[in-house]
């Protein structure tokens, strides 16, 4: 068995996925993935895998987003069909007086290069025939969309392994350690050698950052998901609550709970989803309910990516992140070109681990 | 069994579907459910989950004990999302992603 890599990259999740695909399409050889379970068994597997852009905040990091999105109908060229959709997204309000602050929106994006429109109620029904008739008016971008992320994995693994990536699953890093210039990873299966050693545990990063005495604050956030029966394509929009899927199948919710590391779905927050999706969509009320899953995101404590080189360790890198499914082919393509040119072509030095100091 | 032989009747997934994922490395029906569907369907795993096991146990020699099952949730059979409902407007958990942006002096913060 090859123990000795030049990139060892620790969490095959959407994250850690993009990065090998995109390391492996410039350097053939030597490297390996490692991950505890099996790729989606952790955060990239329950997902709502929205591709969304036109309101997250502050503008730069919006800005941010856009640029992954925009290499999204790129990588499906490269690694094949992910059921990427731009689809637009939608979001709605339901009160007059937001319209002022969504308007608001609307005008410093545009600076940016970010299209958002503010609809009317008129504009929204007849984009979104079945949304609520109650509705105030909505925000509307076409950058946004969705992806299958159970897909894109697959793809993407695929691709890597084509282009001579190793895999290693069900085998969980328990110790990393600095020796002369190279890492040394110790695992259930085996211990490795590296030069170049990537941190991407998503909400797992705090416990890999231990391991080499480095803090890495993230923290978890639960999220509950509600999947109803394949319907027949009703919904034409990614709503920033609800979308359908290509399967027919109407994936609902936009929850945050702090609740560690339990995957539990609870019976209080299926019952808000229920009601904010029958408030977005009536004619949802009828549809059946066959599954609920939960997930829990990696979120840094300000709220920001942690991307790049960590501080005082040469050859070490993080990406840990909510919005992973959005910004994975552009985190992919930055610290590949980090490793590879020592710079990138957009500057991340705002999400660099040394912020929080 | 024939490669072809359906496992999963909801979904249509073939003997020979759920094998490649084992092959790929995984080791539990949830691994074979996301990448395949498997278990997804209208009965949402009833009829093929011991089917999946068995095929888990033959190619690993992982005892079916050491197999875990699919992690059970509500809703156990299907149920209307009007039932789950309870008519209120007021939320906490569940956020709305307007509220979230922030204007300060005519501008986004
Ligand atoms: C309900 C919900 C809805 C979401 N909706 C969206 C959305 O619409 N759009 C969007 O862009 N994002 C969304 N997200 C966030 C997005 O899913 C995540 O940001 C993304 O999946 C994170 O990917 P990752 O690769 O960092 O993490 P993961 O997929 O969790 O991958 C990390 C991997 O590291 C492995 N690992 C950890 N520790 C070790 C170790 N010691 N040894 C070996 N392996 C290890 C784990 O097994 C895991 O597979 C949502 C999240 C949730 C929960
Ligand atoms: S047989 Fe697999 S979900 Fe019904």
């Amino acid at each position: 068995m090859e123990t000795s890599y030049e990139t060892i990259v620790i969490g095959g999740g959407v994250v850690g996925n993009g990065i090998a695909f995109h390391l492996s399409e410039r350097y053939k050889e030597g490297v390996l993935v490692l991950d505890k379970k099996y790729p989606m068994s952790g955060t990239s597997g329950s997902t709502q895998a929205w591709v969304w852009v036109h309101n997250k905040t502050p503008s730069w990091y919006a800005e941010f987003n856009m640029y992954s999105a925009e290499l999204y109908p790129y990588l499906s060229k490269k690694i094949g069909d992910v059921e990427y959709k731009r689809t637009g997204g939608l979001s709605p309000f339901f009160n007059e007086s937001d319209r002022e602050k969504a308007k608001q929106l609307a005008e410093s994006y545009r600076k940016i290069g970010i299209k958002i429109k503010v609809l009317s109620r008129e504009k929204v029904l007849e984009k979104e025939p079945f949304m609520n008739p109650e509705v105030a008016g909505a925000t509307y971008s076409s950058i946004d969309g969705n992806v299958n992320p159970f897909r894109l994995i697959d793809m993407y693994m695929r691709a890597s392994k084509k282009n001579g990536v190793h895999y290693s699953t069900y085998n969980k890093v328990t110790e990393i350690q600095k020796q002369d210039g190279k890492y040394i990873v110790v695992s259930d299966q085996a211990t490795y050698v590296c030069k170049n050693l990537i941190l991407a545990g998503g909400t797992w990063s705090r416990e890999l950052g231990e391991m080499l005495g480095i803090k890495i604050p993230v923290n978890q956030l639960r999220g509950q998901i509600l999947v109803s029966e394949p319907l027949k394509p009703f919904l034409n929009f990614t709503i920033s609550g609800l979308r359908q899927a290509n399967n027919g199948e109407v994936l609902m919710g936009y929850s945050m709970e702090q609740a560690g590391f339990n995957r539990a779905t609870t019976l209080d927050v299926i019952q808000e989803t229920a009601n904010m999706a029958v408030r977005y969509v009536p004619a949802l009320g009828k549809a059946k309910i066959v599954r609920a899953f939960s997930g829990i995101r990696a979120m840094p404590e300000d709220g920001f990516p942690i991307l790049g080189k960590v501080p005082g360790f040469e050859n070490l890198y993080v990406a840990a992140t909510h919005s992973g499914v959005t910004l994975s082919p552009l985190i992919g393509t930055l610290i590949t070109e980090l490793i590879l040119d020592g710079e990138t072509s957009i500057p991340i030095d705002r999400y660099s681990l040394s912020r929080f100091g | 069994m024939d490669k072809t032989t359906i496992i999963c009747r909801c979904e249509e997934i073939s003997y020979e579907e759920v094998e490649e994922v084992i092959e790929h490395g995984g080791r539990t029906f949830d691994d074979v459910k996301r990448l395949t569907r498997c278990g997804m369907g209208p009965c949402q795993a009833k009829i093929c989950t011991g089917l999946v096991a068995n095929i888990i146990h033959e190619h690993t020699a992982l005892p079916l004990s050491e197999i875990p099952l699919q992690r059970m949730r509500m809703p156990l059979s299907p149920i209307k999302l009007e039932i789950l409902a309870t008519n209120s407007t007021a939320f906490s958990a569940v956020k709305s992603v307007l509220d979230e942006v922030e204007i300060e002096d005519g501008k986004v913060r």
